[in-house]
């Protein structure tokens, strides 16, 4: 027997579809909540450290070094302020992708965020709280040192974004590009070195880019304890951008008119592209040549590659983040040097690649003010002290009170417990105004990054020459830039 | 026959594709009315019990897919949650005119020709002589069909590691052969490690699914082709290969699936370089989407991705429906 039923009629159709839309329509809607929970208030005479006791907030991070020494040491915080921290730790790009989608969901699964300068802060500031509020807050502890205590291009740097006064994020870490060595290659061929090349090869800031190629060269030649004189981060990558632009901006190069603040505060509309400046095409140049004697595995390396090359005995030097430097002393234990880049024709420029924690505008209640209690802890002066000490990773202080405590300045020479601290006078050097080099702090620089390191990657593969390269560079930036960025 | 019994013919044909196409009353010749009730009549018992799994079909796909569609027409904020700002056809112009995007496309074309031509002939090559074992051939099967039950990610990782310019085993055997450079770091070495590493994890499927077509060959055939004087090669090539071809057709479908979206291995290796050399375009379309968050542009790169994936389904289909015809 056959059961007969209506046929889907058109009409039927077109009612489904409607109705598909409107599921659709509210799908879209409904991450379009934001409605928040005001913070519970403080009770009075109440511990303000304890008043959100048994909550549980979680932290989203990139796997960095200070965070790897915060997860390790997480039980002060709790004995502390009852709080629970939930940390979850990503590669950068992972990262961008979970707090893009949670500010775009509304819900703010993650309450304190590893707010990247160029890749979430620039991006996203809008999705990120203004910390003034709760250093004004009466009823929470205070700020320790205040706002002031920061390295002040840092907080700029990797706290605000444009002209807007608000602080999104606190400095959490500082990576900044410096010249590591093998000090005992440097001493064994000091004197054959100077008197072949014609000048003092020791690293400093008074060596320029074109010594560091011929003592690279040198070495080379001349030396059986390791294969290759220099190692770069030159893989297609964020890396490969971070490692010429030392080399851009000391040869008088930049990616845009006023780049320097461009790079500390940022900007929506940075302008034209300037890559194809005579500078830019000339420091591309060098960087071309410079490349095409480092170790050959350079092409494929980002800055974990040359961290392990160095370590291995593959290279004896490279430009490379100076919080590589507890990982160096645990593989060559003395014999890693540090100081700041050598300077192009108009000075010295060491890259900053710092970011701050934030709190996700979305945070409602008692996880928002949570939030902020772990912000304020992970990056006061004990626990940046706390992390320095750390056997799991070893931090990258941010605040100046941390770099004038004495155990911490001892600790700037061998023996040393901080390792990182070793690398104290090159960073001081490297941080100082007008030998930072800040990148583009745009809101679509991720875009502009890729169009630029895919460019460069077919100059060191030999398909462009440098202007080349840097006119087709420049002609992506200006199309990413021209269209705008909607978050 | 009459001109009129054709027109007669022609108009019965043309309402039975419309009523096929569901679009609305068509005068129809009687007799291809009465054939296309029960299609076109209503829901049949079949359709009632097939409609949970349709609706779950729909819920799971076609959402998605208009949604998709929505947004390659659209400028997407994420920010406070999701919202579609209409911008006409600026990504569709935009990607037909990105020569970046198309250099991607040559490059995955070529990615998909190279990996499903070697895996092909590899694989019939190691199912012809497995075929042909008569000792060891449980011991061997599973050594050689091993790669594939590892993660691509792993292959990825494992491939990075051994052609490491510093410690991987590939690489020191390549420098003691002369080739000094990083393989991955140059753009044609780079294309053909990622493609062999491919090659290495998906051949084995290629083999197995060969392997179980062989078995079905007529021996017969083979014994009068043998006493005819054919000899091995005229043997493979006019009867043991017309007879696997469907099997194999069904292996290369699977395959070219996979190859359209290729991603695990090129993310955790090259990334795309150098040089943009394995910049193929499901890496484009990952970049697109979740690093520049430019999604409108990325829909548009899904939906030429579906567009070609429904060609190569429909031509392999086809192929197949072809020789069960003849």
């Amino acid at each position: 027997m056959r059961t007969r039923t209506p046929a889907l009629t058109r009409r039927q159709m077109l009612r489904a579809g409607g109705l598909s839309l409107a599921a659709l329509g509210g799908l879209t809607a409904c991450g379009a909540t934001n409605a928040t929970a005001p913070v519970p208030g403080l009770a009075p005479g109440a511990d303000p450290w304890r008043r959100f006791a048994g909550t549980t907030i979680n932290f989203i991070s990139e796997n960095t070094a200070p965070t790897a020494a915060i997860a390790a040491n997480l039980q002060p915080f709790k004995d502390l302020t009852g709080i629970n921290v939930n940390i979850v730790t990503l590669a950068l790009p992972a990262l961008v992708q979970r707090v893009a989608l949670d500010l775009a969901g509304g819900q703010s699964q993650y309450d304190v965020v590893y707010a990247d300068p160029y890749q979430v802060l620039a991006p996203y500031a809008a999705g990120l709280s203004d910390l003034r509020e709760f250093a004004a807050d009466d009823s929470y502890p205070p700020l320790e040192g205040g706002f002031e205590d920061f390295i002040p291009t840092q907080l700029q740097a990797a706290g605000m974004f444009g002209d807007s006064d608000a602080i999104h994020a606190l400095p959490y870490d500082c990576p900044t590009m410096i010249w590591q060595y093998r000090k005992d290659i440097f001493e064994k061929h000091h004197d054959s070195m100077r008197t072949d090349l014609g000048f003092d090869p020791t690293p400093s800031a008074e060596r320029t880019w074109e010594e560091y190629f011929r003592i690279a060269k040198w070495i080379n030649d001349n030396v059986d304890e390791v294969p290759y004189g220099t190692g770069h981060q030159a893989k297609q990558h964020d890396s490969l951008m971070c490692d010429f632009s030392n080399v851009l901006w000391s040869y008088g190069g930049d990616y845009f008119a006023d780049g320097a603040a461009v790079g500390l505060r940022g900007s929506e509309d940075p302008g034209e592209c300037l890559l194809t400046s005579p500078e830019s095409v000339a420091a591309a140049e060098f960087y071309r040549r410079l490349v095409s004697i480092a170790h050959p595995g350079s092409l494929g390396w980002d800055w974990d590659g040359v961290g392990n090359a160095l370590a291995a005995g593959e290279i004896a030097m490279a430009p490379n983040w100076h919080e590589f430097a507890a990982t160096n002393e645990e593989a060559l234990p003395g014999l890693v040097g540090y100081a700041p880049l050598p300077r192009g024709p108009v000075g010295t420029a060491n890259h900053y690649g710092g970011t701050g924690i934030g709190i996700s505008a979305m945070s409602s209640g008692a996880r928002r003010g949570a939030a902020w209690l772990f912000v304020n802890w992970a990056t006061s002066t004990a626990t940046q002290l706390s992390n320095l000490r750390s056997s799991a990773g070893g931090g990258t202080p941010t605040r100046q009170s941390v770099y004038a405590m004495p155990e911490v300045q001892a600790a700037t020479t061998r023996p040393t417990e901080m390792p990182n601290m070793l690398t104290e006078e090159a960073v001081s050097i490297a941080w100082a105004e007008g030998k930072i080099g800040l990148r583009p702090k745009i809101p679509m620089w991720n875009e502009c990054d890729t169009a630029l390191f895919t460019e460069l990657s077919r100059m060191l593969a030999g398909q462009k020459t440098a202007r080349e390269a840097m006119e087709d560079a420049t002609s992506r930036i200006d199309g990413i830039v021209a269209r705008g960025w909607v978050a | 026959m009459s001109a009129d019994q054709t027109a007669d013919q022609n108009t019965a044909a043309r309402s039975r594709d419309a009523g096929d196409a569901g679009i609305g009353p068509t005068p129809v010749a009687p007799s291809a009315r009465q054939h296309d009730r029960g299609r076109t009549g209503g829901i049949t018992f079949t359709g009632w019990m097939m409609s949970p799994g349709v609706a779950l079909l729909g819920l799971l796909s076609l959402i998605p897919l208009v949604m998709l569609i929505m947004m390659s027409f659209s400028r997407v904020r994420l920010l406070g949650g999701l919202q579609l700002e209409f911008v006409g056809l600026d990504n569709w112009i935009r990607a037909f005119s990105d020569v970046e995007l198309w250099k991607s496309w040559v490059l995955t074309i070529g990615f998909f020709v190279s990996t499903l031509g070697v895996e092909l002939v590899l694989g019939i090559a190691i199912a012809v002589v497995l075929n042909r074992l008569t000792r060891g051939r449980g011991l061997l099967l599973p050594l050689i069909l091993l790669p594939m039950f590892v993660a691509p990610s792993i292959v990825g990782l494992l491939g990075r590691y051994m052609l490491d310019p510093t410690f991987g085993l590939y690489a020191n055997l390549l420098q003691g052969l002369g080739f000094e450079q990083d393989v991955l770091g140059n753009p044609v070495s780079a294309f053909v490690a990622v493609t062999l590493m491919d090659v290495w994890e998906w051949t084995p499927l290629i083999a197995l699914i060969t392997l179980a077509g062989l078995s079905g060959v007529n021996p017969s055939v083979l014994e009068a082709a043998s006493i005819d004087g054919a000899d091995e090669w005229k043997k493979f090539w006019n009867i043991v290969l017309p007879s696997i071809k469907p099997i194999l057709l069904v292996a290369i479908l699977i395959r070219s699936m996979d190859a359209v979206r290729y991603f695990d291995i090129i993310s955790v290796t090259t990334n795309g370089g150098p040089a943009d050399a394995t910049k193929i375009i499901p890496v484009r379309l990952y970049e697109a989407a979740f690093r520049f968050f430019d999604l409108g542009y990325a829909a548009v790169i899904g939906i030429m991705m579906l567009a070609l994936t429904i060609m190569i389904a429909r031509l392999f289909v086809g192929l197949l429906s072809e020789k069960e015809t003849h």
